[in-house]
């Protein structure tokens, strides 16, 4: 297999008396295209900047293309790509005139590249950044994060003011990067048809901790709701092995279960005297039930 | 030519080997037939292209498609019946599982419900 890109150890990070992230552990390999899931305030942002060393954790440590992240080269940091989820661009110039800025501090800037892109996602170059629109001016940013080519791409809620048509270029630019195999994209998004689509990596973050990691196929197959009716009433207290939440009314049950195995369900519906359906879950659905 | 839908609960990849596997069975997929390639087929859907690859490499796997050198993947041609009648009736049962669960909640009969079955039968007979 090949080097992962980033290795995340145990990292915590507390803000005074709040951890911010707890024990963090995670890996990011070329190829990936990792989708961060979690509530407001779940400690994404955190998470994401602390992976890129703009911050030391508190414990653990955190490894970029091989070089500790807190004292990454200059080289090193040339291979990155940030988009921070409030864009730090100026107010005061144009599209055209902040592309050249960014363009004159990365070596590898892909003028042909950039100018296909703004065409095709129509940004506007000669209106100034304050005067643009939430989704033209995040497009904007986009930009300035990718056209250097960087094999370490992190996006912080990178298209949330995008319209849908905005939002499949912007996809179909993710898949031309990570197709590259030394290449990897890190996003993070409330928009979960996005990561469904884009993602072969899931990270769900809750309260500071990876909740959840690992191929977002996986994850869909390993939850899934399950349909029970039986022929006698049920007990209330029913328990159904690995169940996250389960409700009894009568002679039927429904529970959300993890670590799901399909044969679990003849065993099930033998032990219970009853029929079990099983409810294949989206993403959205399963991020709801692992926030119960 | 295929529908994915990304939001479902299944993975996109096994929504394409399900469908690809029954439209080969269904002969709508002749042996020979050229596949979309990886690439038109995620870009068509706008899924990432893996999750085309990892359905085509599994169904490359089952014996049911096979890759051609610098040309899009093909259906290999059809070794019939090559798994015992019991194995395929293990593959049906989770549908008959279903249409007879339906078929309870909607309080149709057996009697009514293999009627169905047969006509249905003679409908894609031929």
């Amino acid at each position: 297999m090949a080097e992962p890109l980033v290795v995340a150890r145990n990292v915590t990070k507390v803000f005074g008396a709040t951890a911010a992230l707890t024990d963090v552990s995670a890996e990011v390999f070329p190829g990936d295209i990792i989708g961060v899931l979690g509530k407001n305030g779940a400690g994404k942002t955190t998470l994401l900047e602390t992976l890129l060393g703009f911050s030391p954790p508190s414990r653990g440590n955190v490894v970029v293309f091989g070089e500790d992240a807190l004292q990454m080269s200059a080289s090193a940091k040339s291979r990155i790509g940030f988009l921070p989820q409030l864009d730090e661009m100026f107010a005061m110039l144009n599209g055209k005139q902040h592309l050249a800025i960014v363009a004159a501090f990365h070596s590898g800037w892909d003028r042909a590249l950039v100018d296909r892109l703004v065409a095709e996602w129509g940004v506007p170059l000669t209106r100034r950044v304050d005067s643009l629109s939430v989704g033209e001016r995040q497009k904007l940013a986009v930009l300035c994060a990718l056209g250097h080519h960087p094999d370490l791409l992190v996006l912080d809620e990178p298209v949330a003011s995008l319209d849908p048509i905005a939002r499949r270029q912007f996809l179909q630019q993710l898949f031309t990067i990570a197709e590259n195999d030394k290449r990897a994209v890190l996003f993070s998004s409330h928009i979960v048809s996005d990561l469904e689509r884009a993602a072969n990596k899931v990270w769900i973050v809750k309260d500071g901790r990876l909740h959840w990691q690992g191929e977002l196929d996986a994850l869909k197959e390993s939850v899934v709701r399950l349909h029970i009716h039986a022929r006698a009433p049920l007990p209330a207290d029913l328990a159904v092995p690995n169940a996250l939440a389960t409700r009894v009314t009568g002679n039927s049950a429904t529970a959300t279960v993890v670590q799901w195995e399909p044969a679990a369900a003849d065993t099930l519906a033998k032990q219970l005297d009853s029929t079990v359906n099983v409810e294949a879950l989206g993403l959205e659905d399963i991020f709801l039930e692992l926030h119960r | 030519m295929f529908v994915v839908n990304p939001q479902s609960g299944t993975p996109i990849y096994r929504q394409l080997v399900e469908q690809i596997t029954r439209l080969i069975a269904g002969g709508q997929l002749a042996a020979g037939t050229e596949l979309p390639s990886v690439r038109d087929l995620a870009e068509l859907h706008t899924v990432n292209p893996m999750t085309i690859s990892k359905a085509y490499a599994l169904l490359e796997a089952e014996g049911l498609l096979e890759r051609q050198r610098g040309k899009p993947m093909r259906v290999a041609a059809r070794r019939r019946n090559q798994a015992p009648l019991t194995q395929r009736l293990q593959q049906l049962e989770p549908a008959v599982r279903d249409v007879v669960l339906a078929a309870r909640q909607l309080e149709v009969g057996k009697k009514e419900l293999v009627a169905l079955l047969g006509d249905e039968w003679e409908k894609n007979d031929g």
